[in-house]
């Protein structure tokens, strides 16, 4: 069986940042898909670093990357033992290995449309804000319009002005009495024509094969052939489980706490670097 | 024209497990599907369920079968590669009109043969389940009720009787029958096919299907049900829990093999659509308080809603037993099969085989492998992040018939994790059309 000094689970920016800050010792940088930077591949507002687009801050943030850490791409971790051993699924092979010391980078993931029990049918259409990014990020594919989106957190806001901009005719719903999200986020949409509708929810959705509109709470009927829903992000840490493990994760980045940016994320993960490395220094000298 | 001896209409559960019954024989036979995928109507929405006899009247067609498929399930499940969990299941009741009913329940278990049932307090019961409420006067145990996943389970019964040498149309929906002298013209709107015998499994449609050969006037009504589902991660009872109120049937929370737990609203009506109610959501939502009020509601997923057929005489009155007809020789129409149809797929399945093999004389096959075969997984990246699905079993979930995310989802379990497919589904999306354009 391999060891590693430090397993590291994830491989976005808080992974990268970790794996960076263990140079010298022998670590392994596990990611699920075939490429490093994860959410951030998919974001293209100058919304990080130095008013960077997030391809460019991943591109700069790898470009003094230590050439000896491990990484496994395509690779999913499907167990972690209490005996500090883990199992790699990699292809159709797997693979066990221990590890001294274990971080959790395993970013966060939105809540999922269906959480909010909205009546209706389940048409095509409706998506996560997550999902409108990727589509027109990554695929180039603009939603129809009019789109309803619900959730004015900093991604709703994101995805809307990205809508908006690509002539979709766009109208946010937030339950609370105000929008939500930073001021910098919000600050583009005046002097846009952007209808928000606060104090009320959707209720239903309708349309057969494809959505035609939603109902809000007070029975209003607004057409829609997209519904997006932005209804906030939770950490992402399901590959613990319930179990109890006897010894310490250093957990970090958006799997621990959402960070509204994503310097806060790269100095959480620098933290639990340092943290795994005391261990280590640690255990050595006893 | 191509002939066949026998054409089965409507790739739901009981399509399937037909089709497969009557590869236990000698006999040619295809499936028509009108959708572009089987698994795809009722059957899809379910509480995936695999009943005792207990609900059923001693003696009857129902209770004979449910005892029957309940003990054989595991079999059944083993050769077709499915995953089927013997969780057992707790009738609970919060008064002497449910205690009643339960003890009711108890006897005609016993009088169907139902083993190791029995009447249990409800402080035994939060003992067994600690998730309960504390306001459970009685529960009923059976530890012999499991659960399957429904889908899971049609499409291993129909890739098993496709390996055994039956056929199968996708697209293909029915519209007209002509019975002949020796047998019937079954139309679809590109097609004709002939054959000796015709069995109807149309599900929603069955009664419409059965009228084209038929006077007797036997129609369907629907009603709905609404679903909500729980993450693998949440707390959840470990055992089935059916929820007796004093004024009848409650909530059903069943803890499914894929690991989260699905929780049903008593059935409602429903206007021949899939779309979930507020209020059936609500009354979920409300009695889940009463009967596991621990439960972490933020854990939440998705909603969905589920439709039921149920036969009716031409006067109204509602057709208890399983409603099978036989209006001319060689053509059988199920009609309405509700609970516990699921349970009894395959029973009704090798039922309906009996009467093909007496009508066609049909000899048994003897190369007839109930097992079915299940292809390698091929990797690749990692497409769903919440499941661990591979671009390869992607791709291998397209060959074996999926038509879009749906199907997918149904052969791989991709889109069924926590995050609901919003991390993968534009990629499974792009797959399938990139798939198609290489054909």
């Amino acid at each position: 069986m391999k060891h590693y000094d430090v397993l590291v689970i994830g491989g976005g920016i808080a992974g990268i940042s970790a794996a960076k800050a263990l140079d010298g010792l022998k670590v392994l940088l596990v990611e699920k898909s075939d490429r490093l930077g994860g959410i951030l591949n998919q974001c293209l507002h100058r919304g990080f670093g130095k008013d960077m687009t997030g391809p460019e801050y991943i591109s700069g943030i790898l470009s003094d990357f230590p050439e000896n850490i491990n990484v496994a791409l395509k690779t999913a971790v499907t167990d972690i033992t209490p005996q500090k051993t883990a199992t790699l699924r990699h292809e159709n092979s797997t693979e066990e290995i221990s590890f001294s010391e274990l971080i959790l980078a395993t970013g966060c993931m939105e809540r999922p449309t269906g959480h909010m029990l909205i009546a209706g049918s389940r048409p095509e259409g409706v998506y996560t804000a997550g999902q409108v990014q990727e589509m027109i990020n990554i695929h180039g594919i603009i939603p129809p319009s009019p789109a309803v989106i619900l959730g004015s957190g900093d991604i709703g806001l994101i995805v809307a002005k990205h809508l908006f901009e690509n002539n979709v005719e766009v109208t946010i719903v937030e339950i609370k009495d105000q929008l939500g999200g930073l001021a910098r986020n919000r600050m583009w949409l005046e002097g846009y024509d952007v209808k928000i509708m606060i104090n009320t929810t959707v209720k239903k959705i309708l349309g057969e094969e494809s959505i035609n509109g939603v109902v809000l709470t007070d029975g209003t009927h607004i057409p829609a052939k997209t519904l997006i829903a932005a209804t906030g992000l939770i950490p992402d840490r399901e590959i613990l489980k319930y179990k109890n493990y006897p010894f310490e994760i250093h957990i970090c980045g958006n799997c621990k706490e959402v960070f509204p940016m994503v310097e806060g994320v790269a100095r959480d993960a620098e933290r639990a670097a340092n943290a795994a490395i005391e261990n280590i220094r640690r255990n050595n000298d006893r | 024209m191509k002939k066949y001896d026998s054409v089965v209409i409507g790739g739901g559960v009981l399509g399937a497990f037909v089709l497969r019954s009557l590869r236990r024989y000698d006999i040619s036979c295809i499936l028509l599907e009108a959708s572009g995928d089987i698994a795809g109507g009722i059957t899809r929405a379910n509480t995936a369920i695999v009943y005792t006899a207990s609900d059923n009247r001693p003696g009857s067609l129902k209770a004979e079968m449910a005892k029957r498929a309940n003990e054989n399930f595991h079999e059944l499940c083993n050769d077709l590669g499915v995953r089927f969990s013997r969780c057992g299941s707790l009738m609970v009741s919060f008064g002497e009109k449910g205690d009643e009913v339960l003890r009711k329940k108890l006897i005609q278990g016993e009088e169907n043969g139902v083993r190791g049932m029995k009447i249990i307090s409800g402080s035994e019961a939060k003992m067994l389940q600690p998730l309960l409420s504390e306001n459970v006067t009685t529960a009923l145990y059976s530890p012999m009720t499991g659960t399957v996943n429904p889908w899971e389970l049609t499409i291993a019964a129909f890739e098993n009787a496709v390996q055994n040498g039956a056929q199968a149309k996708m697209n293909a929906k029915v519209i007209d029958i002509i019975p002949t002298d020796e047998g019937y013209e079954v139309k679809t709107e590109n097609d004709v096919f002939f054959a000796k015998t015709v069995f109807n499994c149309a599900g929603l449609e069955a009664d419409k299907i059965h009228s084209l050969v038929s006077n007797d006037g036997i129609r369907l009504s629907i009603d709905g049900a609404d679903f909500i589902v729980f993450d693998k991660y949440a707390p959840k009872p470990d055992m089935i829990i059916f929820h007796e109120t004093e004024n009848g049937k409650g909530i059903t929370a069943v803890p499914t093999v894929e690991g989260n737990l699905i929780v049903d609203s008593p059935p409602r009506e429903a206007d021949n659509s899939f779309d979930t109610t507020s209020e059936g959501l609500d009354y979920i939502i409300e009695n889940l308080n009463k009967v596991l009020p621990e439960l972490d509601t933020k854990r939440i997923i998705r909603s969905f809603g589920a439709l039921r057929p149920n036969p009716h005489k031409p006067d109204g009155r509602s057709i208890h037993s399983f409603c099978i007809e036989n209006p001319s020789p060689g053509f059988y129409s199920l009609i309405g099969i509700k609970t516990p149809g699921l349970t009894c797929a395959d029973e009704i399945g090798k039922y309906l085989a009996g009467f093909a093999v007496e009508y066609l004389s049909a000899k048994i096959n003897e190369d007839f492998d109930p097992v079915r075969k299940t292809g390698d997984h091929i990797g690749g990246e990692i497409i769903c992040l919440c499941e661990n699905i591979t671009k390869g079993e992607i791709i291998s979930a397209i060959k074996r018939g999926a038509k879009d995310i749906h199907g997918i989802k149904r052969r791989t379990g991709a889109l069924m994790g926590k995050c609901q497919g919003s991390r993968c589904s534009i990629k499974i999306k792009k797959i399938l059309e990139e798939y198609n354009e290489t054909l």
